[in-house]
């Protein structure tokens, strides 16, 4: 036992000295922070969002209905506090090209930010409108015109028709469906009420983040049990090492370490992204989202957890086994495609299932060992799921995984006196036999 | 009974058969020598003692007891290629070595300073593996399979890669690692050092023994067939005497190969009739000469 915890002091002490290991861990820190700002930095380079006014000209020609189209968005967006357009009709000269030349004139002065033109009435019942602006596609002003016209030509029109403002009131009055979940029998989550869309919600982020948190783990971590077991062979250093340690210890102990690198890394890239969010100019970003963790339900979260560190001590074992058989560093990529692959399509069938957590395809899933730890976070966040149907899920990923040992220790034992060409199936397999573990 | 009984085993790898019938005891404080050509089997045959590998027949016993994991920490092996990690510093992976084999890290820490200041390398305790020139790279390994003072020790080609300096001060370390008691199986293909620190060797050959026993037993029974001679003025007619097969002639004497012993005192004979004598002398056949003829025979 006490070899164990060398192995694994030794693992995590060399990880985290490692240049190269740092290095990547701090852009991906940087990279973090530059994110989590991104829609700070934005608004301030776009003007603070509500502060800098766009002043929009017109030409404001007696009673045509052009005229009357731009007064009514002027009044409009007068009226929408924190509109950051302002209209300003200007007086026509009678002659439409000399009025156009006052608008460039002016827009080209900075005193406006763009104009509008009209032409032709259409079938709206408005004249044909086109904005221009110096600006590249700017459609924000575009569609922020088009809703107001259908407000005014909205109101316009009930207005006609006689309505009392009361009845205008009862038109525009939200109408609100609830989604509430329901428990139809003794089920793995918490009792009674069944899952409301709140709840659901807040589940739907966590499994989302428990999902990618998983994959992340297990794609960092496998890689670097594969290519550290692999460093370990072609240095030969492996020779000095099995007639130190037993090959078990030594490999569990390294699988280990890399699960505590693991997760110093993901941790701290969730501090310093929700130290981030926390900073005063982010915090009321993070107010709209109205996370309220206290909703969810502890059953989730704890057979997430399970699943997350069986399905992550399972990949990892195979990763090590694999990173035994093959000799040379350049050959790793090749030998673990198989297992990326597997983890690729079960993190994929449980992002994309996420709408429809019911389907056939994720109830054959949550039970295939090498899937279940991905997609039956969804039954468990979103469905009504059995608790007899986890247990038995979690016991064929249990089975799976002191399969999965013994095998793989098996594998790791003969692969890494093994040298030369990756060995054949056939070849792994009778060497394998003159190994007790 | 010997603490190392290697006890007739065989090893097949998938077709071919690696180690077959080899049998062998090492004594406390015996340094026993394994020769061989390439691929003879020495490897395997040491890789089956360490238990890296089964054999599939035969079995070995350590102290009178068979292989278990507790015997761990009482070997000490020095592989024939680096088996270092190359980016982490001595130090670190020296008392790493040391602590799987059961020693503290402070004595682990102060059984290295001893061992690099004695071989006259202090300087590379910080430094990494790959940093270091191949000699200096070979004592580490060196020190890594010792540094925790083991009963058994595997060395295959330990002294590959040193100067002649660094040879001597090699070979007095395992003179006295032997002196202390240890067990040590020892490969090489260095003829010399086998005469200077075996007591008994075996000569492998394609998996199987061809030669055991004792340096002294086995040179005994190799016919002395050559004679040395230095002489005041030169001698002739030497290759007239029957039973001599050829003459040598070196920078500062002859050498006269011979067919039989009793040769010997004719030629003695026939050289002082002609000259006066400075050095006259039967040779004893060399390791080197009875391993080249023993496996470069066979070869053909």
């Amino acid at each position: 036992m006490s070899n164990f915890w060398t192995v694994v002091r030794f693992t995590v002490m060399n990880k985290l000295k490692a240049k190269a290991f740092l290095i990547s861990t701090l852009v991906f820190l940087l990279i973090i922070s530059v994110v989590v700002n991104i829609p700070y930095i934005v608004m301030q380079f776009q003007g603070g969002g509500g502060d800098k006014v766009q002043t929009i000209g017109y030409i404001q020609d007696g009673d045509t209905l052009a005229a009357t189209t731009g007064q009514q968005l002027e009044q409009y967006f007068a009226n929408i506090e924190g509109s950051n357009l302002v209209f300003k009709g200007f007086a026509t000269s009678g002659n439409a090209a000399s009025d156009e030349e006052t608008l460039k004139s002016e827009l080209n002065a900075g005193e406006l930010y763009s104009y509008l033109q009209f032409g032709e009435v259409t079938e709206s019942g408005f004249p044909e409108i086109s904005v221009k602006s110096e600006k590249l596609l700017d459609y924000s002003v575009a569609s922020q015109i088009e809703g107001a016209l259908q407000v005014i030509r909205h109101n316009n029109i009930l207005s006609e028709a006689g309505l009392t403002d009361q009845q205008m009131k009862e038109l525009q009055a939200p109408i609100v469906v609830d989604a509430v979940q329901i428990k139809g029998s003794l089920s793995a989550g918490n009792e009674g009420e069944g899952k409301s869309a709140e709840e659901q919600g807040i589940n739907m982020g966590i499994i989302y983040f428990i999902i990618i948190f998983l994959f992340m783990a297990v794609m960092i971590s496998g890689q670097m049990i594969a290519s550290e077991v692999t460093a370990e062979k072609s240095s030969r250093v492996m020779e000095v090492l099995i007639t130190s340690v037993s090959p078990l210890t030594s490999m569990f102990g390294k699988i280990t370490g890399m699960f505590l690198i693991v997760i110093i890394q993901l941790a701290s890239y969730l501090a310093v992204g929700a130290i981030n969010l926390s900073l005063p100019h982010n915090a009321d970003m993070l107010k709209e989202f109205n996370i309220d963790l206290s909703v969810v339900d502890p059953m989730l979260l704890v057979f997430s957890g399970l699943y997350f560190l069986a399905g992550f001590f399972l990949f990892a074992t195979l990763y090590a086994a694999l990173g035994s058989i093959v000799s040379r560093t350049e050959d790793l990529g090749n030998a673990v495609m198989p297992m990326t692959f597997i983890s690729l399509a079960g993190f994929y069938i449980a992002i994309f299932s996420i709408s429809t957590p019911d389907s056939l395809l994720v109830k054959i899933c949550s039970h295939i060992p090498l899937f279940s730890p991905f997609v039956m976070v969804l039954r468990l966040g979103l469905t009504d799921i059995a608790l007899w149907e986890v247990l038995i899920s979690f016991a064929i990923l249990i089975v799976t995984i002191y399969l999965a040992v013994v095998v793989s220790a098996k594998i790791y034992r003969t692969g890494v006196l093994m040298y030369g060409k990756r060995p054949s199936f056939k070849e792994l397999r009778k060497a394998m036999k003159a190994y007790k573990i | 009974m010997n603490p190392l009984v290697v006890n007739n085993v065989v090893k097949h790898y998938a077709d071919k058969t690696a180690v077959s019938g080899v049998q062998f005891e090492v004594s406390k404080g015996e340094i026993y020598g394994l020769l061989g050509a390439n691929g003879a089997g020495k490897t395997t045959t040491m890789r089956m003692i360490l238990g890296l590998i089964y054999p599939d027949q035969g079995d070995i016993r350590y102290n009178g007891k068979p292989y278990s994991n507790e015997l761990l920490k009482n070997f000490g092996y020095l592989p024939e290629e680096r088996g270092l990690y190359p980016k982490i510093r001595v130090s670190e992976q020296l008392i790493y070595l040391a602590q799987l084999k059961g020693m503290s890290a402070k004595d682990a820490d102060r059984s290295l300073k001893n061992w690099l200041e004695r071989f006259e390398v202090p300087e590379n305790y910080n430094k990494r593996v790959e940093e270091l020139s191949k000699g200096n790279q070979q004592k580490i390994q060196f020190i890594s399979a010792v540094i925790h003072n083991p009963q058994f020790i595997i060395m295959d080609e330990a002294f590959s890669g040193l100067d002649p300096v660094n040879v001597e001060l090699l070979k007095a370390t395992v003179k006295e690692l032997r002196d202390n008691g240890a067990s040590i199986v020892f490969s090489t293909h260095r003829m010399e050092h086998v005469e200077e620190l075996c007591r008994n060797i075996t000569i492998l050959h394609r998996s199987k023994e061809v030669i055991k026993g004792s340096v002294k037993d086995i040179k005994s029974k190799f016919p002395k067939e050559k004679v040395w001679l230095q002489t005041k003025q030169e001698v002739t007619g030497l290759d007239q005497i029957t039973g001599v097969k050829a003459v040598h002639r070196h920078e500062n004497g002859l050498e006269v190969e011979i067919a039989d012993e009793k040769v010997a005192s004719q030629i003695l004979n026939h050289a002082l009739s002609q000259t006066e004598i400075e050095h006259f002398q039967v040779k004893e056949p060399t390791l080197n000469e009875i391993f080249i003829r023993t496996v470069g025979d066979r070869n053909e």
